[in-house]
């Protein structure tokens, strides 16, 4: 049977509108020209107006408190608080970049494209899914940072005691009086030897019995992955439910929306709200941040 | 009947045919100012610089409120960099004894060399903050869906090396800020299970932040990185041209 080789039909824009066109030269390049132009008088009147920052020389025996990552990588810093390190610093971007990768392969569709929020329940979805990730990002925070169990002990007298402590921080699940953990539930061996791949540098040793904490693995590790991946898909679902999202386009607005909301989120905080030993304090207690004119 | 007669040239039209229409200007500029639609289109289409476009473009495509020129500032950005980016390196020599010095000698010896660094560091950031913008402006328009799906893995493929390259070039003022940003941000990347440490020691060449980390991190950020964004941005423009341009309405 002869087989047929067809040409990957290529989803091309419809046949030039010659009336609907301009031409590059004027409209576009000056448009370009103005810009540039714009961003370097701006950049010269930013650059004139506020030093870049710099401190002291670089001392490895004086740790800067508290000592912080460039601003687009607070967030995972931000998140390195809340979650396993592997977790928070590697697997969730890795995962994200991936999914960012993917999102044209899972939506194939050529519908409403060139043109802003052009389904119709887009603008909606945008809005909501960006506070949904906003402030759920920063409830998690402040419950996690146990501020909030401080405030309504302050305020309302209110004290949850020992037992209702994870209401402070999901830390204190791993307490043996707060949940009751069996003996062996923090020691579960799974590795009898001692994987030595890559094994090399300071804290690099031999390990006998690689053991499994099922406490620790459940706080660090099952509970901020439930709420990520959880809230996620629950957030699409109920926009399905509600008819909000129809396609995939629908779910990836809805993904990406609370995906800006959680990344600015995890920003702010930990650039502007997270002062010596990560604590949370008011932007205007803390010191030491770039950018702030005169500090050099 | 009386007929129009051709007006004796002005001093003005003299100078300008002096100085435009002289044989060295020529020998650069082909052509006068473009002022007819085929020369527009010509000088678009046969200069260097400018065929990256189209001769013509959709009329939408030059509202500003359809992109922002977010795409186009960036590229902006990393020009302005690569120009403030040489004339800091004339001064700056990556080793431990010397980096926080130059950095100190830029600012306070070198002539407007406070206001380069000045513009280098808040380029980086702008760029940073650009090209996130860039990519929220592709995702909100469905300017990634066919035919354009490997270009916003090529511009995905950006972001990351935009990040980087401003990661690398954080270290190399040499103060503490510098030594702590990295030092906190190469825990993260030595945090990943079995390649992790492995991973932070090929980035910092030991197992701290010292000398080594510091070259390293130097000739990424002046030759390794921009020319593999460059290689990447090369591929990014010409999709754009090969996919059909901007995204519209089908």
């Amino acid at each position: 049977m002869a087989t047929v080789v067809v040409a990957r039909p290529a989803a091309r824009p419809t046949p030039r509108a010659r009336d609907e066109e301009v031409l590059v030269w004027p409209d576009l390049v000056f448009v370009e020209f103005i810009s540039a132009m714009l961003f370097t008088v701006l950049l010269f009147l930013l650059s004139y107006l506020m030093n870049a920052p710099l401190l002291d020389e670089a001392n490895a025996n004086v740790t800067n408190d508290p000592a912080k990552a460039p601003w687009y990588l607070l967030n995972l810093q931000e998140l390195l608080l809340h979650m396993n390190a592997a977790l928070a610093g590697i697997v969730v971007p890795t995962v994200w970049l991936i999914v960012l990768i993917v999102f044209p392969y899972f939506d194939r569709s050529t519908e409403g494209q060139g043109r802003w929020f052009a389904d119709v329940n887009s603008v909606k979805n945008t809005v909501v899914s960006l506070n949904v990730g906003l402030w759920g990002t920063l409830a998690l925070i402040i419950w996690n940072s146990g501020k909030a169990a401080l405030w309504a002990k302050d305020w309302f007298g209110f004290s949850g005691g020992s037992t209702l402590a994870f209401l402070e921080r999901s830390a204190a699940l791993k307490d043996p009086s707060v949940v009751p953990w069996p003996g062996w539930a923090d020691s579960i061996p799974y590795l009898w030897f001692n994987l030595k791949i890559l094994d090399e540098g300071p804290g690099a040793g031999v390990t006998t019995f690689q053991k499994i904490d099922l406490p620790t693995l459940l706080v660090d590790i099952g509970i901020p992955t439930g709420f990520m991946v959880g809230f996620s898909c629950l957030l699409i679902f109920f926009f399905w439910k509600i008819n909000w999202v129809h396609t995939r386009r629908d779910a990836l607005i809805t993904l990406m929306s609370g995906f800006v909301g959680v990344f600015l989120m995890l920003t702010v905080i930990g650039t502007a709200f997270r002062g010596p030993g990560q604590d949370l304090i008011w932007p205007w207690d803390l010191r030491t941040l770039e950018g702030i004119p005169g500090q050099e | 009947m009386a007929v129009e007669q051709p007006t004796q040239p002005t001093l003005g039209d003299l100078i300008y045919d002096k100085l435009f229409h002289n044989y060295v200007w020529r020998s650069i500029f082909r052509t006068g100012y473009p002022n007819t639609p085929r020369n527009q289109m010509l000088v678009v289409a046969t200069n260097v610089f400018l065929h990256l476009h189209p001769t013509r473009i959709h009329r939408t495509h030059v509202k500003i409120t359809h992109t922002y020129c977010l795409g186009g500032l960036t590229f902006f950005m990393f020009l302005g960099l690569t120009v403030t980016g040489i004339l800091l390196m004339f001064y700056y020599v990556p080793s431990v004894d010397r980096a926080y010095l130059d950095i100190q000698n830029i600012q306070t010896n070198v002539q407007f060399g406070q206001l380069m660094r000045n513009m280098h560091r808040w380029m980086a950031h702008a760029m940073v903050i650009l090209v996130f913008l860039h990519m929220l402006r592709v995702f909100y328009t469905g300017a990634y869906k066919p035919p354009r799906e490997f270009n916003w893995v090529v511009g995905v493929v950006l972001l990351v090396l935009t990040f980087l390259l401003s990661f690398t070039g954080y270290l190399l003022p040499w103060d503490q800020l510098a030594f702590w940003a990295i030092t906190v941000g190469t825990n993260i990347a030595g945090s990943a299970p079995v390649l992790g440490p492995k991973t932070r020691f090929w980035l910092l060449g030991g197992f701290e932040v010292g000398p080594d980390a510091l070259i390293r991190f130097y000739t990424l950020h002046v030759i390794g990185l921009p020319l593999l964004a460059a290689i990447f941005m090369a591929v990014h423009f010409w999709r754009i041209r090969r996919d059909g341009g901007l995204a519209r309405p089908l």
